[in-house]
């Protein structure tokens, strides 16, 4: 962005300080004299050529091929006529090219002159909304708090995701390949959660909440990845994935301030397979109310959000059928239902194990 | 005055609808024929040639049998009607055309888009679709509404006609028989009498006192005798000639059909006019030229952008989307139903004062007309003959020639008045029509000859009743008028206790009179006539002739008793009494005086910038006398042949540089070779062509348009209406114009006032200056509609606005304000200063686009993105952390997206967050566009200096907020529009901007004001 950005500038600049003769051209500045000055101009002197015809404005004009500068000029052309006298007409012709020359100048001067004044004008004025723009937005930002978002009331209620991250969870369980996409992903995912590093976090009420309003530094409550036992990966580090009994994990949106009323637990049920077991860690899929409220990335920076693991324990039949699963957010005042935000308070995936 | 004219020509319209509109391709060849002069020949021909030509007799007429031979060999008697376009062709012309093209290609390149997205993505969103389907359905309406319009005005045109079916009087088999002049067929015996529609071209064979009025066909007003002699190789001229559809006034005259239809003089002219191409009108141009501009930026930005999104990485798809995208946007949405409401809107207004539109793109042209030829008869006099000086007691006397008797009066005190009256009155045969006794004299109908009428009626209001004085004095005996007499004469009984029992009255052509009296009255009292008196006799004359009116001598003489005793038996055939030794009692002239309103109209159009030129048929002498009187030749100028007078040298000698004023003759004009007809075009600033023909109207027309004039002609007459649709507007006489002038014209005007036309000149300049504002208004709106979308793609940041608030803005929220301003008022006096030139002075222009697009519109987007990032960052995402987030955000499966708190969303969740921006952004341009339509009513002036006097403009300013303010909170708009409600404070957001672009541009104003010419004037003033 910012490469565009000085190319663009590089290049006003450029364009601002060009020499102005190519910016545009004088052909039609040349100055037109009338007939009259014309013919007095002959009378003059001897220029034109006498056998010229009458009517001056039919004659074509023909390109000066005389060079200008220091090799031409008035006094190149005297010495070259020797001692003959000058003519008037040659003093004539040189002021008429002098005057056309001055004439042109100004003229491609006056072009050039407004042109470079609208670019500026631009440049000025856009600067200056650029400016405006800039205070606008830093008195705004002046305005919001650090720690909590100015309004919330567009998320009332957390949604639900899983881990890994896919829509589709599908893979031959006896191909590790197949599904080493899937528990990597939650390794990686689970890392925050070692017990290594969650021996620094605190212990906490078990269902109460962990109110700290008025704490600076806000404390975080431990969530132990041994918690989720089988689906922890300590012990089995492929997750279930290998035996053909996957692990996923649920996840509840952080949202700043949210207190969930009641016992809130994660319960899933598999669409048209009543009989698929399930198994949850922690068990019941519990939400443990310690870990709310959040107060935010600033100064609960640490903070790691209670994770439920639910193992499909899929039979034999079970295999090679895929399976849709449906998890909500239960017991607790957290809205699960709501038509259009199929993501709000449950998740819905689906599984193919192939063997 | 010309009830007579206004059913004419009834026969060759019978259904033709809208000439305008029928796109007759005619070979040139043949229209240049047609612009040739008339080619009868039978005029110089016996009539006994004629008879044998046509196989006719001059007794017995055609045989049944040969009459039904013809009429098979040339049809019927009738012009053939124009072609008329189908209904469906005119409602497609108004669904494709002009401004429409745009739209249709932004809604095809929609459909395109939505078709590529539907073809390469699972779940294609559905905007490209919407917004093709509206951009249709956009056109489609305004289209049905131009057509529905237009259907309108055709309709008031049709109610204009009344079909009555003309009858014929022919001879056949020497008996005569009235049949359907649609059956006439050349070499028919017609009789016709006072009061008849000439049927056909006839060849007069015999006529008793006949007189034609050929105003319809030459513009003449005074009724022309018609002979069985030729007078003049020019048929047009020529006694013995009558012409189709031309009406006779009286008398009877028997002649042979030599033309019918479309082959008469009258068909010609028809068949020319309707053959005529007409141009773009001037609007229509503007509005091209602006499409040009428009596409012009809209591709240049899309194909920049295409680029720009190759170079930044999307792929080429995306890329083909973008570019339609951004290509679309441009498309101002609501800018043509914006230009058809404000030409309607004008168009209205102009006829109630009187000037009916008949096609709505020509509201305008008046506005930017630079040449306004106009006709003489009916337009700017009142078509009527009227007494207008005297000459008795050796003074000339001015009568009061206004319509409505306002001017000054003369002394009538004299006793010679009284006597001059007496014979006008008595030495006349006009009489006023019965049951007319409520109407004001100068409103009745009178039978009889427009001189004598003229005379009656200026005695009946001088003197009272005239029938009451020709009771007193009864009429016993009578010469008609006629043309080797030049004079009229009758005898009458005298009053109770008069010396004398007979009194002779006698008028005619002045000379004529003169030679017969030896007397002469002086206040009252009888005189010997001496050469002083005939001198001064001459003088009058001479003067009231030179003022191109028609001058008439009385005289009279009282009957000495003991010659002419009571019941003396006069024999006005033998003449058994003295014609000689009268006494001359005065002169009176006449002529078609000006209307009342006409100089002043004039005028106005000479300080608006405008040339007046008259085209007549009728005499130079009288032309030129009424444009003197109307003010088309300007007091103090002078044609060549004054020059010559004045300084007594021949006119050859005078340089006709010097002279500024011209009047030419019709005879002249044909002899001028195109370079001439230029050089008199833009040499005199003040000319008058008389005696001129239709086709040589035509010629004047085309060769003011050659000189880049924008022409309207003003005429009533048939022979006006070649020139009516050559012009660029034609503008046709609603009372007295004929039916074929009121189709070839774009607007009529319904009072017959020429002073409508300046009403129509100041309406359409206005119409160009507040179409300027609208477009200004409508077209700021687009960069802040434009610049979501490119900082979409190129920075990757949530869409700021969406396609249905686009389509809220440009058809919702900016239609009021931008119709609005059709009824802003003038800012300064739009009369005083020249019209536009078509060349330079565009409707849009690269100033106008440089202040909508490159300054206020881009105020305007910043203060919609300014909405944008609040809402943003009070929800939770600050801006610095929307940079890049595109992918993610628009990301369906990603439902845990972490703002800058922290906190995770589901797509759900921020979708409605963008939303709700959307919302805030098409509020803020609610906001800005407040400020943009207060800035748009002025060009030039400040808002304080104009006011905020435009209701209408009010009514907008609060109509758009209310809708936005309903569009925002209405329940139920979240699911129809996804529209959100939003927080009290995020209007107040774009404030600062509505207020900057307020000042910013009352600064360029004042700048503009302080420094007339300047360099902000030449950049920015639109």
């Amino acid at each position: 962005m910012t490469t565009i950005a000085k190319l663009l500038l590089a290049l006003f600049i450029l364009e601002l300080f060009q020499p102005c003769q190519t910016l545009r051209g004088g052909n039609n500045l040349a100055p037109s004299y009338t007939r009259d000055a014309l013919l007095a101009l002959r009378a003059a002197g001897s220029f034109p050529p006498p056998n010229l015809p009458e009517d001056i404005r039919s004659t074509a004009p023909r390109r000066c091929l005389r060079r200008r500068g220091r090799r031409g000029g008035v006094r190149q052309r005297l010495r070259r006529r020797g001692n003959r006298p000058p003519l008037p007409s040659m003093i004539l012709s040189n002021v008429r090219s002098l005057r056309r020359k001055m004439e042109e100048l100004r003229i491609i001067a006056t072009a050039c002159f407004e042109y470079r004044l609208i670019l500026l004008f631009y440049f000025v004025f856009y600067a200056f909304l650029a400016g405006m723009f800039c205070l606008t937005m830093w008195v705004m930002l002046q305005t919001l708090d650090e720690n909590i978002p100015t309004y919330q009331d567009r998320v009332p209620s957390p949604g639900l995701v899983i881990r890994p991250h896919a829509a589709d969870i599908s893979f031959n369980r006896s191909d590790p390949t197949n599904y080493n996409q899937y528990t990597q992903h939650l390794h990686n995912f689970l890392q925050n959660y070692n017990d290594s590093v969650q021996e620094r976090n605190d212990l906490c009420l078990v269902g109460e909440y962990t109110d700290q309003d008025a704490e600076p530094v806000k404390k975080v409550c431990q969530f132990k990845r041994s918690l989720l036992r089988q689906c922890s990966g300590l012990s089995d580090s492929s997750f279930g994935y290998a035996e053909g009994k996957p692990c996923i994990i649920i996840k509840m949106n952080r949202v700043i301030g949210l207190k969930p009323q009641g016992d809130p637990f994660i319960n899933c049920t598999a669409k048209r397979n009543s009989l698929l077991q399930i198994r949850y860690f922690p068990s019941e899929g519990r939400l443990d109310k310690m870990f709310f409220p959040y107060y935010g990335k600033n100064t609960h920076a640490d903070y790691v959000q209670p994770l439920v693991a639910v193992q499909l324990l899929l039979s034999k039949e079970d295999l090679n059928v895929e399976q849709t699963v449906e998890c909500r957010v239960e017991g607790s005042n957290l809205r699960n239902n709501d038509e259009r935000d199929k993501a709000l308070g449950r998740v819905t995936f689906r599984v193919l194990v192939s063997e | 005055m010309g009830y007579g004219r206004s059913d004419s020509y009834r026969v060759a319209t019978t259904q033709d609808k809208d000439k305008k509109e029928s796109p007759k391709k005619k070979g040139g060849k043949d229209l240049d024929d047609l612009k040739k002069e008339v080619p009868i020949t039978e005029h110089k021909m016996s009539v006994e040639e004629v008879c044998r030509k046509y196989a006719t007799d001059i007794v017995q007429g055609l045989t049944n049998a040969k009459a039904a031979e013809y009429l098979i060999r040339d049809g019927p008697n009738a012009l053939t009607p124009p072609p008329t376009t189908p209904e469906w062709v005119k409602f497609c012309r108004q669904l494709f055309g002009g401004f429409s093209i745009l739209l249709w290609i932004g809604a095809l390149l929609c459909f395109l888009a939505y078709a590529i997205q539907a073809a390469t993505e699972d779940e294609p969103a559905g905007d490209n679709l919407y917004l093709g389907i509206v951009l249709s359905a956009v056109v489609i309406i305004t289209g049905c509404f131009s057509y529905f319009q237009e259907a309108k005005s055709s309709k008031i045109m049709e109610s204009f006609k009344n079909m009555v079916p003309q009858q014929a009087l022919v001879i056949r088999e020497g008996e005569k028989m009235q049949i359907n002049a649609e059956q006439v067929v050349a070499g028919d015996l017609v009789e016709v009498k006072g009061g008849d529609r000439i049927p056909a071209d006839l060849r007069i064979v015999s006529s008793h006192g006949c007189k034609v009025d050929n105003s319809s066909l030459t513009g003449e007003s005074e009724p022309q005798t018609r002979s069985p002699d030729g007078t003049h190789d020019n048929p047009l001229e020529t006694r013995n000639i009558a012409f189709f559809s031309t009406n006779c006034v009286e008398g009877t005259a028997r002649g042979i059909a030599v033309c019918t239809g479309d082959r008469t003089v009258m068909g010609r002219i028809a068949t020319l006019t309707s053959g005529l191409e007409t141009g773009k009108t001037p609007i229509a141009k503007e509005i091209e030229h602006f499409i040009q501009i428009i596409t012009g930026v809209a591709v240049f930005l899309g194909v920049s952008f295409f680029i720009l999104s190759i170079v930044l990485g999307y792929s080429w798809l995306e890329a083909v989307i973008f570019l339609i995208g951004i290509i679309v946007a441009n498309v101002p949405e609501g800018l043509l139903a914006t230009v058809t409401v404000c030409l309607t809107l004008t168009a209205k207004r102009m006829a109630r004062k009187n000037c009916l539109v008949k096609n709505l793109e020509a509201v305008e042209t008046l506005g930017s007309t630079s040449t306004i030829c106009s006709d003489k008869t009916g337009t700017l006099t009142q078509n009527r003959m009227t007494v207008a000086h005297m000459w008795f007691d050796n003074t000339i006397h001015e009568a009061d020639t206004t319509e409505d008797q306002s001017g000054s009066s003369f002394d009538k005190s004299s006793a010679t008045w009284v006597s001059l009256a007496r014979i006008a009155a008595l030495c006349n045969r006009a009489v006023f029509k019965a049951a007319q006794d409520t109407l004001p004299i100068l409103k009745r109908d009178v039978a009889g000859d427009a001189s004598e009428s003229a005379l009656l009626k200026c005695i009946e209001l001088s003197c009272g009743s005239v029938k009451a004085m020709r009771e007193k004095n009864k009429k016993v005996a009578e010469i008609p008028f006629n043309s080797t007499n030049k004079y009229q004469l009758s005898i009458h009984e005298t009053e109770e206790g008069n010396e004398n029992s007979y009194l002779l009255v006698m008028k005619g052509a002045p000379e004529r009179i003169l030679d017969r009296s030896s007397h002469i009255m002086v206040q009252g009292k009888e005189q010997p006539m001496d050469e002083e008196m005939k001198e001064a006799f001459q003088n009058a004359y001479q003067e009231l002739g030179g003022l191109g009116e028609r001058v008439l001598g009385f005289c009279h003489v009282f009957l000495p008793e003991d010659k002419y005793p009571k019941g003396f038996a006069f024999d006005t055939d033998e003449v058994n009494f003295e014609t000689d030794n009268l006494c001359f009692v005065g002169l009176m002239s006449m002529i078609d005086p000006p209307r009342a309103a006409v100089p002043d109209a004039v005028g106005k159009c000479r300080s608006a910038g405008i040339k007046v030129i008259m085209v007549t048929g009728d005499h130079p002498i009288t032309a030129k006398a009424i444009a003197k009187g109307v003010g088309i030749i300007s007091e103090g100028n002078e044609t060549v042949e004054d020059i010559a007078a004045r300084l007594n040298i021949p006119v050859s000698q005078v340089n006709p540089r010097d002279a500024k004023a011209c009047v030419i003759h019709g005879t002249d004009l044909k002899d001028l070779s195109q370079d001439q007809m230029d050089d008199i075009l833009r040499n005199h600033t003040e000319i008058v062509f008389a005696r001129t023909s239709p086709q040589q109207k035509l010629i004047i027309v085309e060769g003011c348009q050659r000189l880049g004039a924008i022409v309207a002609v003003t005429g009533d007459g048939v022979n006006d209406s070649p020139a009516l649709k050559k012009a660029d507007i034609g503008v046709a006489m609603g009372i007295s114009g004929s039916d074929v002038s009121k189709q070839a014209a774009d607007m009529i005007l319904l009072d017959d006032n020429f002073a409508s036309i300046v009403t129509g000149v100041e309406e359409g300049r206005l119409i160009f200056d507040n179409l300027k504002k609208s477009i200004a208004y409508t077209l700021t709106s687009n960069i802040p509609e434009i610049t979501p979308f490119l900082f979409f793609i190129l920075v990757n940041i949530p869409l700021p606005l969406g396609t249905i608030t686009i389509l809220c803005i440009d058809l919702g929220t900016d239609m009021v304000p931008a119709i609005s301003l059709a009824y802003e008022a003038a800012e300064s006096d739009i009369m005083k200063r020249q019209p536009r030139n078509p060349l330079r002075d565009k409707l849009v222009n690269e100033r106008l686009i440089s202040i909508a697009y490159g300054q206020i519109g881009m105020i305007q987007a910043l203060g919609g993105f300014f909405a944008y990032f609040v809402v943003l960052a009070e929800n939770g995402f600050r801006p610095y952390d929307l940079v890049g987030i595109r992918l993610n955000w628009d990301d369906r499966s990603n439902n845990d997206l972490e703002d800058s708190y922290g906190q995770q969303w589901t797509y759900e969740q921020r979708k409605i967050v963008e939303f709700t921006c959307h919302t805030a952004f098409f509020v803020s341009i609610v906001v800005v566009q407040w400020a943009d339509v207060i800035i748009c009513k002025t060009r030039r002036n400040s808002v304080f200096q104009q006011g905020m006097r435009n209701k209408i403009l009010i009514f907008g300013l609060f109509e758009e907020t209310a809708l936005a303010a309903l569009l925002s909170y209405c329940p139920g708009m979240d699911v129809a529009l996804r529209m959100y409600p939003l927080k009290p404070s995020w209007w107040f957001c774009a404030f600062p901007y509505s207020f900057l672009i307020f000042v910013y541009d009352e600064i360029r104003k004042l700048i503009l004001r302080r420094n007339p010419g300047g360099w902000v004037e030449r950049e920015t003033y639109y």
